[in-house]
Formats: structure tokens, C-alpha cells, sequence
């Protein structure tokens, strides 16, 4: 018993806490490619999103615009490219990943020019509200673990359940039959998207107002990528989401606490990209895409 | 009053004139066939009625009342409904979701797919089609996944139906099938268009046709009744086609093919069993059959696609073995029976697939360098010959349509010379003008002593051209004789299996 106190109670916090950020993204992204746009710029949705959310409680003074400006910021992005593979028939491929790198020049660039640093952001005001009570993984989170709960469950019910989700879907299978039964093609993809962008933009404010208090260059180091992963592992649906979140919210948590434990840093940080890399060449054999994702209704 | 009526519909694309001040009229409760040549502009103006493209100029009347359709959605509301010559399902979902999409019952905000299931199931069962509204689509049969998608029709109201081309992905039993449904919709009084280049399918169904011919329309609204098959031909190809010419040879030479001791099994199911044919030099063997008894995997042994599990198969007395590849150098060519999955790259230009499988011959390549000039005049030369209409030989096969696609592989076997061809629906979905042209081809490549085997679900064709035809039923060649032995009636009886039958061998 004392042993999963000292041990275990830390690393599963952490483990929530790690993966609450991938969830957002992941969940965005399931919109995303069920409308049938490929969500490979989640980095730079996230980027966005993180660095809004500092700029936007920066000059607010308050976490909240701050949130909404880190959607703001992914939501930009979202829109950006659902222009660009929607409206333009961009290769999507090449569209996510022009995003990412996108992201993070202007992050850096506007930095620069906000703060007069390139490394780093000021302190703004952040998200230090724990929520407490008797559960010990859960006391430590702030109430975006209740976010994230709602996140999922209402992504869940909106994509499955609802009028919106079966034409969202049939538009990401098969946009020409979408079209030929009356469907608004372009207005779905581009709800989709924007959906998308929306979420990872939330989940990167979680990175930079929850987890931190500032934006720091390349803040979220890859987990737009990793993302994707979770999104294809979780075959596009919130609910398996979650599991595989977790999943990956573990090896991070598991890196962070071995840190400083003797085992050199640089291969304890492989972890959770060595998952991603173990799950995409492994665990995503059989997983099929929605079968119209980078079609077009006029193809 | 008429249903629909098209007056002086326009519609131009860049470089063609799709439809040429078209008028175009269907009366309530009929069937109406619009009759024309591949690329003649039947789909163009079909499209148009439902909104999948606008016409330039002209106008629409629906049920008497003048109507602007810029979008399926205005058509569905106007009770149009179209079923598309390539279904537009999507098989992961449920026959339930593909039919409700668009127009779902809700209850709050959730879509109610409990009622929803069960206005499906009570269609399906006033319609008597027989399928299950919770199956997912993709484990129907393609004459079922017709019927979902007549159902998505019907289940919007509408009151005029388009079939494109309904009947080209259809076995001949799913034909007739679709045939009854069709007469219990006009029984209910619903107007319907069948859009075909069928001519024996427009005398059996239809009430009127319509012959459009290069985006003109010849002729409309004629009854179908005391029209001859030759009659409409006349008008579809604006010149006299023979659709009945024939020619046999009965002094065939040595044995060319020889197939011996075929077994196959799939997944644990014997699909071809001892199955032994042989076809001679200057002959056509014919193989009738109710598709789905063994032809297909037949195909791909013959050709090297499919490894069987035993096998003795001589060309010329010697044996054959290997790839695909193998067998193509040894002179065995093939026509696909899909000319979509296994004929054509249909991204690549014409020039591509004209040489396609051949490419690394010395006349197109030099140490595996593409001889461009050589390739290109090769394919001007091909195209000129085989009359594939096209600007230029560096198209996309893609843009050609589905009779010039079948010339482009017509072309590019036949241009190869080989001793052996295996001709696998060699005119399915084209038109009878490219029919009679390839048609004439293969005769002509029979009179050359070469060894033809006939895989053809086309009866007609089958017992036209060939000189010996052969029966397969469930994997098995159940009778075999000359071409004159038995009439439609006898050869449909072997083709079910409903009779053993003897012939003697050649």
C-alpha cells in the first residue's frame, strides 16, 4: 500500500494529466478526418492554440480570454486549412504538414515580437485551481478533467448520434454519394476542421495555461503527431480515444518520474515517441480510414 | 400532363457541345428509355434533371410547372430521384444510414433510428426486395446494393426515377429481377427513366424511347412498339450496324491450348473441379455460364494471375508455367474482364496503357529506358487503327469512356500478336458500334489460325462467334460442342445445371 502511494498515485496523476492535452487533440481530430480531411496539422493547431492562450491571458490578464483565445488561435489555423484542402484541393498531406512548420515559425516570429525574446514568454495568469477532494489521482487535476470528460462524451454522442455526426460521417466516406443525396459538402468539411482546430487549439492552451504558465519555443514538441497516432489507434471514435491516450499520457508520466533516477535523460524522453512509433507500425495494420478522406465530391 | 419536360437544353464543355438544344419529354406512370452511344450525352442530361451539373440554356418542367434545379437537394424536393450508374453508397454503414442520410428522422436531437430502421423494413417488404435494413452495404450483392439505392429514391418521394445504365453491372438474373421491380414502381405509378445503350433491354422494358446521338436528340418519345432492334440501332449509330453477322470456321487446326486435371479451392471451397478445355489454331471457344461459377478465378489461371492448386496446362505441346509476365511473353494474351481493376492504369495517358505489360520489349525500351518516340508513334498508329476517339494519345484513359477504354486493351493485345487469347467479356458496357468493331476483330484474328477462348456472359455473343462452346456449371465444364448443337433454350438449361449434357469432342 505504501508502495502505490510513493509510486504508483504520482504517475497515474501525471499519466491524466499528460494525457488530457492529447485527448483535446485527438478528439479534434476524429472531426476532422470523419469529414474527410486528414488531420496531420494537429501540431500546428496546438501550437497556435498554446501560444493564443498565453497571448490572449498576456494582455487580458485572465485565463479565461486566455482559453479562448488558444481556441481562437487553433480554430484559425483549422480554418486555414480547411481553405486549403476544401475550397483550394490541396494535397492534404502537404497542406498539415506546411501548417506545422508554419506554426512554429510564427509562434517564434511573434514572440520576438511580443516579448522581445525568442525562448521564451512572460509568466501570464494561469489555471492553478486544484480540484481536491477524496479521489487521489483526480484531486490534483484542474476542472479542464471535467472538460475533457465532456469533451469526449458529447464528441461521442455528436458523431454517432446525432443528424449532424451520420452526415458528417457519409460526407467523410463518400462525398460524391453525400453530394448526390443533397448534402452541403463543403459547408460538412469545413464544420469538421474547424471542430478540429477548436479542440487541439484547447488542447494546447492546456499546455501553456494548466501544465505551464508561459509558452515556450516548440512547446508542444510533437504531440500533434502524436495525436494523429492516437486518432488512427483509436479508430476516429472519442470513446477508444481515451484508452489509447492514456496509453501514451503513461509513458510520458513514466519519463517525467524517471528522470533524475539515474537513467540517462535522453533515452528516458524516447519513450513516448518510441510508443508512437511501436503503435504505427503495429498496432494500426488493420485500421481503416473512412474511405472518402481526401476525396472531393467532383472527382 | 408530362412528368418532366426538357425544352432546348444547352450544355457546353469546353471542347465538345454535350447536348445540342435537346427536348425531351416523359409522361406520368411510363418507362422511358434514353438510347444513345457511350459518350453520346444520356448521363449529361439526366445530370442536368437532377442538378448534378446546369445546362446553359433551356428549361425545366416538372409536372406542368416550370422549375430551376441547380442542385440534387432542388431535385430530391421536386420528387426526382436518380440511381447512378456507380452506386453512391458507402458500404461501411448500414442500408438503414445510407438510405436516411439527408433527410433523418429525429427525435430531439438525436437521430431516431429506431423508426427509421423501421420505415426501411416496411419498404423493403412492400417492395419485396428482400434485404435486411440493419446489414452493413458492403455485404450485399450488387443487385442488392441496386435496390438500397432505389430505396433512397423512394424513400424521398420520388416520383420519377433515373436508372443510369441500371443493368451494366447486373447478372442476367439480376437483370430480370430488376425488371419486376421496375414494373411494380410504373404498376404504382411512378415515371422512370433508364438511361442504356441496350437495345434488347429498351425493347423488353421500356414504353418509349428517346435516341440521343452525339448531345442531338434523333428522336423522342417513340414507342418502343413496332420498333426493330435494328431500326433503333440505326438511329443510335447513325449507320446500319449488322448486328447478326457471323462467320464460322470448321476446319480448325492442331491443338494450341490444353488445360488438363484444373482444381481450385478458396478458402477451404472448390471452385474449379477437374476442369479440362482445350481449344485449337484458327477456332473460338466460347464458355457460357452464369457468372459466378468459376469463370473469374478460370480467368486468372488461364492467365497466369492465380496459382491453382494442380494444373497441367500445354501451349503448343509444351508446357506453360509462372506469372502473369511469363505468360504474356509466351504469347498468351488477355483481354480483363474488369477492364477497371485489372485493363487499364486509367491515371496514365493512352500511350501508357497502350503498351502496358509489353513495356519492356526492345521496340519500347532500351535497357529499361522508355523509347518515347517509338512509344508515342506506336500509340498514334494503335489508335488510328483501333478508331479509339480521343484528341490525342497523351489523355488520361480516365477521361476516355467505357467502349474507348476496351479499344485501348482491344489495341493493345491484339497489336502484340499473340497465338492464344483469352477474351473475357471483350464488349461489356460498350456500345453496338464498338461491339460490331471488336466483334470483327476477334473474327478476323480467328481467320489468322490464332486459338481463342470466349469467357462471355452474353449468351448471343457467345453462341455468334464461337466455333465450339463449352458449358461451365460450378466450376465445371458440364457439356461441350459445335456452335450450331443447341438453341438458347438448351444451352440456358446446361447453364443451371439443369441438364448433364454430352456432345462429342472435337
Amino acid at each position: 500500500m505504501g508502495i502505490i502511494l510513493t509510486y504508483l498515485i504520482p504517475i497515474l496523476a501525471s499519466t491524466v494529466s499528460m494525457s488530457t492535452p492529447l485527448i483535446f487533440a485527438s478528439v479534434g481530430g476524429a472531426f476532422s478526418v470523419r469529414s474527410g480531411v486528414m488531420a496531420l496539422g494537429l501540431e500546428s493547431m496546438m501550437m497556435c492554440g498554446a501560444f493564443g492562450a498565453v497571448l490572449g491571458s498576456y494582455y487580458s490578464g485572465s485565463f479565461v480570454v486566455g482559453l479562448l483565445c488558444g481556441m481562437l488561435g487553433g480554430m484559425l489555423i483549422g480554418l486555414f486549412h480547411a481553405v486549403l484542402c476544401v475550397r483550394y484541393k490541396v494535397n492534404q498531406v502537404i497542406s498539415g504538414i506546411g501548417l506545422n512548420l508554419l506554426a512554429t515559425a510564427i509562434t517564434t516570429l511573434l514572440m520576438q515580437i511580443v516579448w522581445g525574446n525568442k525562448g521564451t514568454s512572460e509568466m501570464v495568469d494561469s489555471i492553478d485551481t486544484s480540484i481536491g477532494g477524496p479521489i487521489p489521482i483526480i484531486s490534483e487535476q484542474s476542472f479542464n478533467f471535467f472538460v475533457m470528460i465532456a469533451v469526449v462524451v458529447i464528441g461521442w454522442i455528436v458523431l454517432f448520434k446525432t443528424r449532424y455526426g451520420l452526415r458528417l460521417r457519409m460526407v467523410g466516406e463518400n462525398p460524391r454519394a453525400a453530394s448526390s443525396m443533397g448534402l452541403r459538402v463543403h459547408a460538412l468539411k469545413y464544420s469538421g476542421v474547424i471542430i478540429c482546430g477548436i479542440l487541439a487549439g484547447y488542447g494546447g492552451a492546456f499546455l501553456s495555461l494548466d501544465q505551464l504558465n508561459m509558452f515556450v519555443r516548440d512547446m508542444t514538441a510533437g504531440r500533434g503527431y502524436i495525436a494523429v497516432a492516437i486518432n488512427i489507434l483509436g479508430r476516429y471514435n472519442p470513446l477508444y480515444i481515451v484508452p489509447c491516450a492514456l496509453l501514451f499520457g503513461f509513458c510520458d508520466a513514466v519519463q517525467i518520474y524517471l528522470q533524475g533516477q539515474g537513467v540517462p535523460s535522453q533515452l528516458i524522453q524516447m519513450l513516448p515517441y518510441l510508443a508512437t512509433l511501436l503503435v504505427l507500425a503495429f498496432g494500426v495494420r488493420h485500421i481503416q480510414a473512412p474511405a472518402g478522406v481526401g476525396k472531393h465530391e467532383d472527382d | 400532363m408530362n412528368a418532366v419536360e426538357m425544352h432546348g437544353i444547352v450544355k457546353q464543355y469546353p471542347l465538345v457541345r454535350a447536348l445540342d438544344n435537346v427536348n425531351f419529354e416523359v409522361e406520368k406512370g411510363e418507362i422511358h428509355s434514353i438510347l444513345g452511344e457511350n459518350g453520346a450525352g444520356k448521363s449529361t442530361l439526366m445530370n442536368v434533371l437532377y442538378g448534378m451539373t446546369t445546362c446553359d440554356e433551356g428549361e425545366i418542367l416538372i409536372d406542368g410547372k416550370k422549375v430551376s434545379i441547380k442542385h440534387p437537394s432542388q431535385a430530391i424536393a421536386l420528387g426526382i430521384g436518380m440511381v447512378h450508374q456507380h452506386f453512391m453508397l458507402t458500404p461501411v454503414m448500414t442500408v438503414t444510414e445510407n438510405i436516411i442520410v439527408g433527410s433523418e428522422p429525429v427525435k430531439g436531437p438525436f437521430v431516431d433510428y429506431k423508426t427509421a430502421s423501421k420505415k426501411v423494413a416496411e419498404m423493403i417488404e412492400e417492395y419485396h426486395f428482400g434485404i435486411d435494413a440493419n446489414a452493413r452495404v458492403q455485404t450485399l450483392s450488387v443487385g442488392q446494393q441496386q435496390r438500397v439505392e432505389i430505396l433512397k429514391a423512394l424513400y424521398r418521394g420520388a416520383n420519377i426515377l433515373i436508372l443510369d445504365e441500371p443493368t451494366a453491372v447486373l447478372t442476367p438474373q439480376e437483370v430480370e429481377e430488376l425488371f419486376v421491380v421496375l414494373r411494380d414502381l410504373k404498376a404504382a405509378g411512378k415515371s422512370i427513366i433508364i438511361i442504356t445503350h441496350k437495345l434488347k433491354e429498351t425493347q423488353e422494358i421500356a414504353d418509349r424511347v428517346s435516341v440521343l446521338r452525339a448531345g442531338v436528340m434523333i428522336d423522342s418519345g417513340l414507342p418502343v412498339k413496332g420498333c426493330s432492334i435494328n431500326d433503333l440501332a440505326l438511329m443510335m449509330v447513325g449507320r446500319k450496324v449488322d448486328l447478326s453477322f457471323t462467320r464460322h470456321r470448321d476446319d480448325p487446326g492442331d491443338v494450341a491450348f490444353e488445360v488438363k486435371d484444373l482444381n481450385l479451392t478458396i478458402q477451404g471451397v472448390p471452385v474449379l473441379k477437374d476442369l479440362a478445355l482445350k481449344v485449337r489454331k484458327g477456332q473460338i471457344l466460347g464458355i457460357a455460364g452464369i457468372e459466378g461459377n468459376g469463370q473469374t478465378e478460370l480467368i486468372e489461371v488461364l492467365t497466369g494471375l492465380r496459382k491453382p492448386d494442380s494444373m497441367t496446362l500445354l501451349k503448343d505441346g509444351e508446357p506453360l508455367s509462372g506469372n502473369a509476365a511469363r505468360f504474356l511473353s509466351a504469347g498468351v494474351g488477355h483481354i480483363p474482364e474488369d477492364r477497371l481493376k485489372r485493363g487499364l492504369v486509367t491515371p496514365l495517358s493512352i500511350e501508357d496503357n497502350i503498351i502496358l505489360g509489353y513495356h519492356k520489349l526492345n521496340k519500347f525500351a532500351n535497357r529499361g529506358i522508355r523509347k518515347a518516340g517509338a512509344i508515342h508513334s506506336f500509340a498514334e498508329e494503335k489508335v488510328e487503327e483501333f478508331k479509339v476517339k480521343t484528341p490525342n494519345v497523351l489523355e488520361k484513359c480516365s477521361s476516355l469512356s467505357g467502349g474507348n477504354q476496351q479499344k485501348v486493351i482491344i489495341a493493345r493485345v491484339f497489336s502484340q500478336d499473340p497465338d492464344v487469347l483469352i477474351a473475357a467479356q471483350p464488349t461489356r458496357g460498350v456500345d453496338v458500334g464498338a461491339q460490331e468493331f471488336i466483334h470483327s476483330r476477334l473474327l478476323d484474328l480467328r481467320d489468322q489460325g490464332k486459338a481463342i477462348i470466349l469467357i462471355s456472359a452474353d449468351l448471343d455473343e457467345v453462341r455468334r462467334l464461337s466455333d465450339r462452346v463449352a458449358v461451365i456449371y460450378d466450376g465445371r465444364i458440364v457439356a461441350e460442342s459445335n456452335h450450331d448443337e443447341w438453341d438458347e433454350m438448351e444451352l440456358g438449361l446446361l447453364m443451371t445445371g439443369g441438364k448433364e449434357g454430352g456432345g462429342e469432342s472435337a
